[in-house]
């Protein structure tokens, strides 16, 4: 079941389609029973914004908007605001307020996608941070995606990840290229020559993620 | 950013909640409070980047990867903290992302 199965009526099947598939599932699921769904798209645009106090805070906020702010997290926001300037919270202080908040609830999952577009700074103290999470509380799920070198990465915080490789269709990705080069807005500058040459490199390039 | 939707969708949660006593100025405070103290979590909206992202996904596809024992399987497992993650490896989008 693996490579081209992933690949129907000529559609691709990405990462990225999977994860808003398996979040959306998984919150059709959470409608009859109760599970908590939290997720969250890494995304190479908005990656200064992206800290993982951010991705954190950002997990948190959907999991505590689903009843009412716990009169922990409520003070807690109060002495941050009574500080100089306030300020922003701290790591350690959202994931305690995750935890507090993932015991209050009988089963959540996490999904984050495109893991590999975060920082690569911030992917260590990411996945630490996820791995505290699920040994603290073994029933949260997590779903990740990202593209085929972080699988070590993700290894190394998670030894027994289930790792479920999906492969782009390299058709596909050589008609979309020739697709946007036949577009180019300077066709003068392209020769046969360049042409081949750039859907070689892409078609390399994506064999190589 | 689209924040007000967020907003508005807890304030509406708090409206229900019965916890806040008096009267409907009260409600509007605490709401605007609630609102507050998510930005303060984080002033992400992974809620608008899901929408937007379920907009642009091909139909039809992928749903029997729902059906594979693995996802099933991390999806149904109990009390395992060793089976508790999944990782799917491959290509966010085909173009968009680094294609551009």
């Amino acid at each position: 079941m693996r490579g081209g199965i992933l690949w129907q009526k000529r559609k691709p099947l990405t990462t990225r389609n999977i994860s808003s598939l398996v979040i959306d599932s998984l919150c059709d699921q959470g409608g009859e029973e109760n599970i908590a769904v939290a997720a969250f798209y890494c995304d190479f645009l908005s990656q200064q914004e992206q800290t993982v106090n951010h991705i954190v805070g950002a997990i948190l906020k959907q999991l505590v908007g689903r009843g009412d702010i716990s009169k922990g997290l409520r003070e807690a926001f109060e002495k941050a605001k009574r500080e100089v300037g306030g300020r922003g919270p701290r790591l350690a202080d959202l994931m305690g307020m995750l935890r507090t908040t993932i015991a209050s609830l009988p089963k959540v999952f996490i999904c984050i996608d495109a893991l590999d577009e975060c920082l690569p700074k911030c992917l260590p103290e990411l996945l630490e941070s996820l791995r505290d999470i699920v040994r603290e509380c073994p029933s949260t799920r997590i779903f990740l995606t990202g593209r085929p070198h972080i699988t070590e990465d993700i290894e190394r915080y998670f030894t027994k990840a289930v790792v479920i490789p999906i492969s782009p269709n390299t058709d596909d990705i050589r008609n979309y290229v020739k697709m946007r080069l036949d577009r180019d807005a300077e066709p003068e500058a392209m020769t046969d020559g360049l042409r081949a040459d750039i859907v070689r490199v892409i078609l390399e390039r994506i064999s190589d993620m | 950013m689209a924040q007000t939707s967020y907003s508005v969708s807890i304030g509406d949660r708090n409206i229900h909640s019965g916890n806040i006593i008096g009267s409907f100025n009260n409600t509007f405070n605490n709401s605007a409070e609630d609102a507050q103290i998510m930005r303060w979590l984080s002033p992400l909206e992974p809620n608008n980047r899901h929408h937007a992202v379920r907009n642009d996904r091909f139909d039809d596809v992928g749903d029997w990867l729902l059906e594979t024992g693995e996802l099933r399987e991390w999806r149904g497992g109990e009390g395992a903290a060793d089976k508790a993650v999944l990782f799917c490896s491959g290509n966010p989008g085909v173009g968009k992302t680094y294609l551009r």
